[in-house]
């Protein structure tokens, strides 16, 4: 597919962002506006001896400080509750606020946190989640047990959330397996970077609070300010502007409720910009840390017959929304193959470094990474060619995954064809045509669609225009604007004859967010209802304009014609006309959210609801690289994609997830990697040092759609797709990495020093130079 | 506290009147004073890109180029790209061809392939992936955004606005 072949999509928001004309939150400018500075922790793991405020209070231009002892002592956060808007007696890492300022401008607020006196006694910090488990290790949070914790989250000291799931008898099973593999892979912590650091903007009216926020959840912020600052939901309005990126980053809860604080106190509207060096250390979504240990067994035919595995995750030091982490983790080193015994233990480890959280497909790249680089050593193992290996054990319509669920219909075999014969694989195991510095890999992956609330209004104006009012959040994805096509399609209109009103929590019903691919899954659904409800209005209307049976009516190219006799019609808006001196054409949907499938055989601690996985989506990525034997580095030549994506309602949009995705799976693969002191400081955290990559890296992408039949859930039988392009990239890039080094590389990133020290331990194992 | 200066700076062909620190960067000039705000500030360090601006046809990393060294020459921003109230030949095709998503690369992103495509060269995939590398996207995976600039490139006399 090339972009010559994608029909034209309009983004509404698209001449507005092309222009400059768009306004994003750091553009923002109210009248009497102060400027926000936070003063963070100065050591990742101390106890606060004292903090005074008072230098700093004194100074000119100086309206507000703020610490703990202004705000309510409300803890939060949903799997554990256990942070809090200002540290309290000690700091757990570095990007912890201790202070907050609002200034009149940069420069006084600077200033100002700098002269906040604050006195620690230093702490031992917990930097490696492996030794955090061991007995005797220092505590993350001593008083853990005092905490507020949802029911389903499993804690132990060190241990933040723990989950386990079993199948089978898997010890049994591996004793008697006739070929068993062993493997340890260590993923590196990395992070989301959108190119827009994130930017607050407060100001109250009387007890009503409005904050423009840069984030990907408008409801789950606004949640956030209720609870921390003791308001109604009703007094708290969360405003979107145009959102610079997400990829989980703006996830969550972050900064509103400490910029909202502050305008109260200072009695004007202030507003928070990051610089880069803030959005790496500060916000509680840096893409975790893994150690992935696992163990497989197969009989003599080359079949799964038994997988162990021992995961640790790098929570950091608070849980943010990682509870569901280890239950997730631990289905990505499952993986989508028939396994009939199953035991996987995962554990989410605090540790004093930056809290790990959602970030596009959360555990999954670095999880299915050590999974396909375990799969290519097993299939090397019996001598089989990978891609055989998996042709003969990944789920396929009707199979029954690790974990007990049965699949419908889905189309992970075409997807593993697809890619296959895009890149032109050719079988065998271990070696290559390519050249002696070129290989082909390929990884599966898979990644789940989330069902949830979500609502919308439609009504058509009197002119017969529509407007769409949803509280679903645009990251850029394109799939808020992809919304008009959907009322259009019902309405008998066009695309560009509705508005969207969007990303306000006030104006619109509920919406999870742009978050868990779910906006068209979910949106889109409350979207097709609401309209369907104006169409039904629109056809009794036009059934008694032209004397027909309302079941007769059909909707289609702006006007309500009778099946059959086009020419007996009338214009929509005529329709809309007579509307609007009487029952007002209003539509508002919400409708069922598509059920999670049955479990059968699989036992779950620590069950978050992610091991039976609602309309699964699944990918084959084949990547072509080629690799610098003298300095290790790895260029990506080709890469070749194939989604099960289930319907593909915006084939552009849809493409573009896809590309994005690998781009970043490639930095996830060989740069992006985050590098920590002994204290649990981060040592890059800018973009010169963590490098993301550049249209000149890029590969030549070649993209297929499995289109698979999944009822009962997204508009059309649509699945998600934002965060799947990203799980398999870095896997794909590993199994060719490997065949070229000769072994896998076991840590990520695998950068060019990674390689080059693996390929040197090939070299003496192979007794010396090559 | 620092000296202040007043200067006059020419942005999309209009003069507008600065004062400022004598380390004012011209994005700071261009946003706050100027008050165009469709560049954005990424990173503050030359690395993302998504400041840049034309200098005299020249693109630069406005968050670190002072605006006092940009008296007397032609300072061109995302605004100054549209012909009037229609959008240029490399607008049109960005939006076209998916070349955009969150926006915030973008006003950068354009700038990058104006300036390649008011070159002299016929620059080919190579030389359309060096010019843009200097501008991160984290969303469209540039694939797209390359390909607008090869087509444009390709039909260069055809690239220029159409006027009226």
């Amino acid at each position: 597919m090339t972009a010559v072949d994608i029909p034209r999509f309009v983004r509404a928001d698209g001449p507005d962002k092309v222009t400059g004309s768009g306004r994003y939150a750091a553009d923002l400018v109210l009248p009497g506006m102060l400027w926000a500075r936070f003063r963070y922790a100065d050591h990742p793991h101390a106890r606060i001896v004292s903090l005074d405020t008072s230098r700093a209070e004194r100074m000119p231009g100086v309206l507000a400080v703020l610490t703990a002892e202004d705000v309510p002592d409300v803890r939060y956060s949903a799997g554990v509750a256990d942070r809090q808007l200002f540290a309290r007696d000690v700091v757990r890492f570095e990007g912890e606020i201790v202070a907050a300022v609002a200034a009149t401008t940069v420069e006084a607020a600077d200033a100002a946190v700098a002269a906040i006196d604050v006195a620690y006694e230093p702490l031992t910090a917990v930097v490696d989640p492996e030794a955090a488990l061991a007995p005797g290790s220092p505590l993350v949070h001593p008083d853990w047990q005092s905490y507020d914790a949802a029911p389903e989250t499993v804690r132990d000291g060190n241990t933040a959330s723990f989950s386990s799931i079993s199948r089978g008898d898997a010890k049994a099973a591996m004793a008697e397996a006739h070929t068993v593999v062993s493997s340890r892979y260590v993923a590196d912590a990395s992070h989301a970077v959108p190119i827009e650091p994130r930017a607050i903007v407060a100001q109250w009216e009387g007890n009503r609070v409005t904050i423009h926020s840069s984030t990907q959840v408008p409801f789950d912020a606004r949640a956030g300010v209720c609870r921390t600052l003791g308001l109604p939901t009703n007094q708290v309005r969360v405003i979107v502007p145009h959102l610079g990126g997400g990829f989980g980053g703006k996830c969550g809860f972050h900064y509103e409720a400490h910029i909202a604080a502050l305008a109260r106190a200072a009695k004007r509207p202030v507003k928070l910009v990051f610089s880069r060096l803030e959005e790496f250390l500060a916000p509680d979504r840096r893409r975790e840390g893994m150690v992935v240990e696992i163990t497989t067994g197969l009989d003599a035919d080359g079949a799964i017959v038994a997988r162990t595995g021992d995961l640790v995750i790098d929570n950091g030091a608070y849980i943010a929304d990682a509870a569901f982490f280890p239950q997730i983790a631990a289905m990505h080193v499952a993986g989508p193959y028939r396994i009939p015994n199953l035991h996987i233990d995962s554990r989410l480890v605090y540790t004093n470094r930056q809290p790990s959280g959602s970030v596009r497909a959360p555990t999954a790249p670095q999880a299915c990474w050590a999974l396909e680089s375990h799969t290519d050593e097993l299939a090397g193992a019996i001598g089989m060619d990978p891609v055989e290996f998996r042709r003969r054990t990944i789920v396929t319509s009707g199979s029954v995954g690790a974990a007990g669920q049965t699949y419908d219909d889905i189309g992970l075999a075409e997807c593993l064809e697809s890619a296959v014969a895009q890149i032109g694989y050719e079988p065998g195991p271990g070696t290559t045509d390519h050249g002696n510095d070129e290989a082909i890999g390929v990884a599966v992956g898979w990644w789940p669609s989330f069902p949830g609330a979500s609502g919308a209004y439609v009504r058509i104006d009197d002119d017969g225009k529509g407007q769409i009012v949803t509280g679903a959040q645009e990251c850029g994805t394109g799939a808020v604007m992809t919304l008009r096509d959907l009322a259009a399609a019902e309405l008998g209109l066009e695309p560009t004859d509705f508005e969207i009103v969007y990303q306000d929590t006030a104006a619109a019903p509920y919406d999870t967010g742009a978050t868990g691919s779910q906006t068209l899954l979910n949106n889109g659904r409350a979207v097709v209802e609401a309209s369907q409800q104006v169409a039904e209005q629109l056809k009794a209307l036009a059934a008694e304009r032209l004397e027909a049976a309302v079941g007769d009516i059909v909707l289609a190219g702006g006007s309500a014609s009778v099946a059959g006799s086009p020419a007996v019609s009338v214009p929509i808006a005529e329709l809309a006309a007579e509307a609007a001196g009487a029952e007002l054409l209003l539509g508002h949907g919400s409708g069922t959210p598509g059920e999670y499938p049955e479990l059968v055989g699989a036992t779950c601690v620590g069950d978050h609801g992610v091991a039976a996985w609602a309309s699964p989506q699944f990918s084959c990525h084949a990547v072509r690289i080629r690799l610098d034997r003298d300095t290790g580095v790895v260029r990506v030549l080709d890469v070749a994609a194939a989604h099960d994506s289930g319907t593909i309602i915006n084939p552009m949009g849809a493409l573009g997830q896809v590309h994005g995705g690998i781009m970043m799976g490639i930095g996830q693969a060989l740069t992006e990697g985050t590098v920590y002191d002994d204290e649990g400081r981060q040592r890059n955290p800018m973009l010169l040092e963590y490098k993301l990559q550049t249209a000149a890296d890029g590969p030549e992408i070649t993209v297929e759609f499995i289109e698979s039949g999944t009822p009962g859930q997204g508009p059309r039988g649509a699945k998600g797709l934002a965060e799947a392009p990203n799980v398999a990239t870095a896997a794909a890039i590993a199994n060719a990495v490997a065949k070229l080094v000769g072994r896998p590389v076991r840590q990520l990133p695998m950068t060019a020093e990674r390689i080059w020290t693996t390929m040197q331990e090939t070299g003496d194992e192979a007794g010396g130079d090559r | 506290m620092t000296n202040s200066i007043s200067y006059l700076l020419t942005v999309n062909g209009v003069d507008y009147p600065v004062t400022g620190p004598n380390h004012l960067s011209l994005l700071s000039a261009v946003r706050n004073q100027v008050g165009l705000t469709g560049t954005k500030e990424g990173c503050d360090d030359c690395e993302c890109g998504a400041c840049m601006m034309l200098l005299d046809g020249r693109p630069v990393n406005s968050c670190s180029y002072l605006a006092a060294q940009a008296q007397g020459r032609e300072i061109t921003t995302v605004e100054g790209l549209a012909e009037g109230n229609e959008l240029s030949r490399l607008q049109q095709a960005i939006l076209d061809t998916g070349g955009v998503q969150c926006g915030f690369c973008t006003p950068g992103m354009l700038i990058s392939a104006q300036a390649l495509l008011d070159g002299d060269g016929d620059p080919g995939d190579e030389e359309i992936r060096i010019g843009l590398s200097g501008n991160l996207c984290r969303c469209t995976g540039y694939t797209n955004i390359v390909a607008v600039v090869r087509s444009l490139a390709t039909s260069r006399y055809d690239a220029k606005p159409e006027g009226g």
